[in-house]
């Protein structure tokens, strides 16, 4: 490897050896025993920008991103279904007890609603006495 | 140890189900798809954004992944990076309707080297790269992915890839040059 190339690789990759493409490294390390101070300072000034460079620190996941992306999983996604399901019927449980509950007061209602005898009586009566007070033939 | 070595094992668990499993790869792989993304787009909702929806086509993929084939990864390196770019497309239409104001992210006289300021530096330096450049600037260096699959991912070859490593680097020294030259 000529001293030139060895340059255009730390430009490229930076001042770590070991993160240069497989294919070069070992052309690289002998570059390095062979000519130890020029690969010292090439790797020397590629390191300054590689430290500047991780000086900006990856953004830090947080505790909602990580529910929310866990949160659509298939697992997740089988219990959110299984609790649809549930809710559901639940659901409709509820309704049909809703409806239930309806009909019976709807037919005690209507039970109410219903004039027993003496009232039937008594209503009838009514009727006739209407008919008096109006003067129309009972 | 390879970022993606055990993949297609987790991956055969997830598909079907395993709660541990889809934990195990949240904390392997959301890290990594977040920093990518905040390279990318810079520090904001829309790198989460990218990160999540990124495990949402993964989660449609566990079930379907063929063992043998494309490394997990890669492709979810490919996907996240699509997502960066339909965002970063974006951008630039509603930029060419609103230009926004330059910011300054040079170092001005009250700016001292501060170890926080740095990062905030570092980071107007790459957002300031073009996009093909802060990519390759972000597989290679960040995300720690061997010059034969960074440029794969881009679609590359590995000189091309080299170049724009360097013209990037370059770029950023010139930037940063108050912090990195002697």
């Amino acid at each position: 490897m000529t001293p030139e190339r060895f340059e255009t690789l730390a430009e490229a990759h930076g001042g770590d050896v070991a993160r240069w493409p497989a294919a070069e490294r070992e052309a690289a390390a002998a570059l390095m025993i062979a000519q130890p101070i020029l690969a010292q300072g090439v790797l020397a000034r590629a390191a300054t920008l590689d430290v500047a460079l991780d000086a900006w620190a990856p953004m830090a996941v947080t505790h909602e991103l990580r529910e929310r992306v866990i949160a659509a999983a298939p697992a997740a996604r089988r219990r959110n279904r299984m609790a649809a399901w549930f809710w559901g019927a639940g659901l409709s449980a509820g309704l049909a007890a809703a409806c239930a509950a309806g009909l019976a007061v709807g037919v005690r209602l209507y039970d109410v609603s219903q004039p027993d005898d003496a009232v039937s009586a008594a209503l009838a009566g009514y009727d006739d006495f209407s008919a008096v007070v109006t003067g129309e033939d009972a | 140890m390879d970022p993606g070595d055990g993949d297609e094992a987790l991956l055969a668990r997830v598909a079907a189900g395993d709660p541990a499993a889809i934990r195990s790869l949240v904390a392997r792989k959301l890290p990594r798809l977040l920093a990518l993304a905040g390279r990318m787009l810079g520090e904001s909702a829309e790198a989460e954004d990218v990160a999540q929806e990124t495990f949402v086509r993964a989660w449609k993929q566990a079930g379907n992944w063929k063992p043998g084939g494309a490394r997990f990864d890669t492709w979810l390196h490919r996907v996240a990076l699509n997502l960066c770019y339909d965002r970063l497309r974006r951008r630039r239409e509603v930029a060419m309707d609103h230009p926004p104001d330059r910011a300054d992210d040079g170092p001005g006289p009250d700016r001292g080297l501060q170890a926080r300021d740095v990062g905030r530096r570092v980071a107007a330096a790459m957002a300031a790269l073009p996009d093909r450049q802060r990519e390759a600037v972000s597989l290679c260096h960040y995300q720690e992915v061997s010059n034969i699959e960074a440029a794969a991912l881009m679609g590359v070859s590995v000189e091309a890839l080299e170049s724009l490593l360097s013209r990037g680097r370059r770029a950023l020294r010139a930037a940063l040059a108050d912090m990195v030259e002697p």
